[in-house]
C-alpha cells in the first residue's frame, strides 16, 4: 500500500509557532504503537488524577462507555479501514477513519453517497478538556479537512456524515454542518451531516 | 490522496480551532477509569510485573529503606508499596509507578511498561524482565548476583525504545 504525505501546518498553543506536520492519508502499525504506548497510558494519568481529585464524574470530559481492552482490539483492527493519520514531532497527533458505504439523511441531500467519519480522536495531549494545557492546534480540523477532501475525490461533492462526541457538538455546529439531531442507534449521538455548499464553504475559507 | 493548502490557510485553521474538542464515533469514547488494560495481555502483563516488584524490592533494599522510609520518600503509600512488592496480580496506579520512576532515576515509560500499565512494543524488554525476575531472590541483604542482575535491569530501565521505521 502507498501512502500519501500532505505536509500541513499546526499550531504550538504555548509559543504560538507553526509545527510542520504530515497528514498521511492511512493508518499504519507505528500509529497504533503510539496509540497504545503513548495515548494510552497519557489518557490513564489524566483519568485517575480525575478520580483521585474526586471530581465527579458527570463532569469528566465525554462519557466512559468503553473497557481498555474492548477500545484497544478496535483501535487495533483500524488497519484493516481507510483511514488518515496527523504526526509532528515523531508522534500520531490524530487518527480518523472513514466509511465510503453509507448514504446521506440530510433532506436535501438524503440517499446520495457521503463520506462517514467512523471515528476521529486527537491525542490526549492535544485535547483541550483533558484538563492541562493543549500541545499542538489544528489537529481535528485537518482531520475533518482530509475526509471532506476525499468526499470530492470520490465523486461525493464534499458531502460528509459523522456522529459527534458531546463536547464537540459546537465545533461541528461553527464550522456550518447542519445538526439532524440525536440518534438513538448511536448512544444517543447527535448526528452531523455537510452538505456540498458548507463543503465548499469549509474548505474555502481563509 | 494529496492536499494543496498554503502554510497561512492550514494556521488560520489552527487558529479558528481554538480550544473546541474534536471528536466523533463511539470508539472515540474515553474508556472507564476503571478499566485497566487486560483480556489477551494479561499473561504478558503478569509476567513483567513479577520483574517490577522485584525490582521495587531490590531498588528499595539496596538503599537500605524500609517500606515506610521508600513511602516517605517517594510521597507514596506503605500499604500499597506491600503489594506491589508481593501481589503479581496488583495493578499499581500510575501516579505511583511515576513516584518509583523519579524516585529509582529510571525512565517513568519503561517502569510503566513493567507495571503492566502500558505496552512495550520491543519484545527483547520482556526477555529482560522476565531474566531479571528468575535471577533475583527476595532476601535480606543483597547478594552480589543480586546486585549485578539489578544494576543490569536498571541500564535497561534507562535504554529509550528501538526507534521505529517511518
Amino acid at each position: 500500500m502507498t501512502v500519501d504525505v500532505s505536509t500541513i501546518y499546526l499550531l504550538d498553543v504555548a509559543t504560538g509557532e507553526s509545527v510542520e506536520a504530515e497528514l498521511r492519508d492511512a493508518i499504519e502499525q507505528a500509529q497504533l504503537d503510539d496509540w497504545q504506548t503513548k495515548w494510552q497510558p497519557a489518557l490513564l494519568a489524566v483519568l485517575q488524577e480525575l478520580a483521585r481529585k474526586g471530581v465527579p464524574m458527570s463532569q469528566w470530559p465525554q462519557s466512559w462507555h468503553w473497557n481498555w481492552a474492548q477500545k484497544t482490539a478496535r483501535v487495533q483492527g483500524l488497519l484493516a479501514f481507510r483511514g488518515f493519520s496527523v504526526v509532528a514531532r515523531g508522534e500520531t497527533q490524530g487518527l480518523a477513519q472513514v466509511n465510503l458505504t453509507k448514504a446521506s439523511r440530510e433532506p436535501s441531500q438524503v440517499g446520495k453517497p457521503l463520506v462517514y467519519l467512523d471515528y476521529l480522536e486527537v491525542a490526549p495531549w492535544n485535547r483541550p478538556e483533558l484538563g492541562a494545557a493543549p500541545r499542538l492546534r489544528g489537529v481535528g480540523s485537518a482531520l475533518i479537512t482530509a475526509a471532506t477532501v476525499l468526499s470530492i475525490d470520490e465523486g461525493f461533492k464534499g458531502r460528509l456524515g459523522l456522529h459527534s462526541l458531546p463536547q464537540a457538538d459546537a465545533f461541528y455546529r461553527k464550522i456550518g454542518m447542519t445538526d439532524l439531531g440525536q440518534d438513538p442507534a448511536y448512544q444517543n449521538l447527535r448526528y452531523f451531516e455537510m452538505t456540498l455548499e458548507q463543503a465548499r464553504a469549509f474548505l474555502e475559507e481563509e | 490522496m494529496k492536499l494543496e493548502r498554503s502554510k497561512e490557510w492550514w494556521i488560520a485553521r489552527a487558529r479558528r480551532e481554538g480550544d473546541a474538542v474534536i471528536g466523533a464515533g463511539l470508539l472515540a469514547f474515553d474508556p472507564a477509569a476503571d478499566e485497566r488494560p487486560s483480556g489477551a495481555q494479561s499473561a504478558v502483563v503478569e509476567e513483567t510485573r513479577i520483574a517490577f516488584g522485584k525490582f521495587v524490592n531490590l531498588m528499595r533494599r539496596r538503599r537500605g529503606f524500609s517500606m515506610e522510609q521508600l513511602a516517605q520518600a517517594a510521597d507514596l503509600d506503605a500499604s500499597e508499596l506491600l503489594v506491589i512488592e508481593d501481589d503479581v496480580h496488583y495493578v499499581p496506579e500510575p501516579r505511583t509507578v511515576f513516584k518509583l520512576a523519579e524516585t529509582f532515576e529510571v525512565s517513568q515509560r519503561r517502569l510503566m511498561q513493567l507495571a503492566g500499565l502500558a505496552a512495550a512494543n520491543d519484545a527483547g524488554f520482556r526477555q529482560e524482565a522476565v531474566r531479571f525476575a528468575a535471577r533475583s531472590e527476595a532476601v535480606q541483604k543483597l547478594t552480589p548476583e543480586e546486585s549485578s542482575a539489578l544494576e543490569a535491569f536498571v541500564a535497561v530501565l534507562s535504554e529509550q525504545e528501538p526507534k521505529r521505521v517511518k
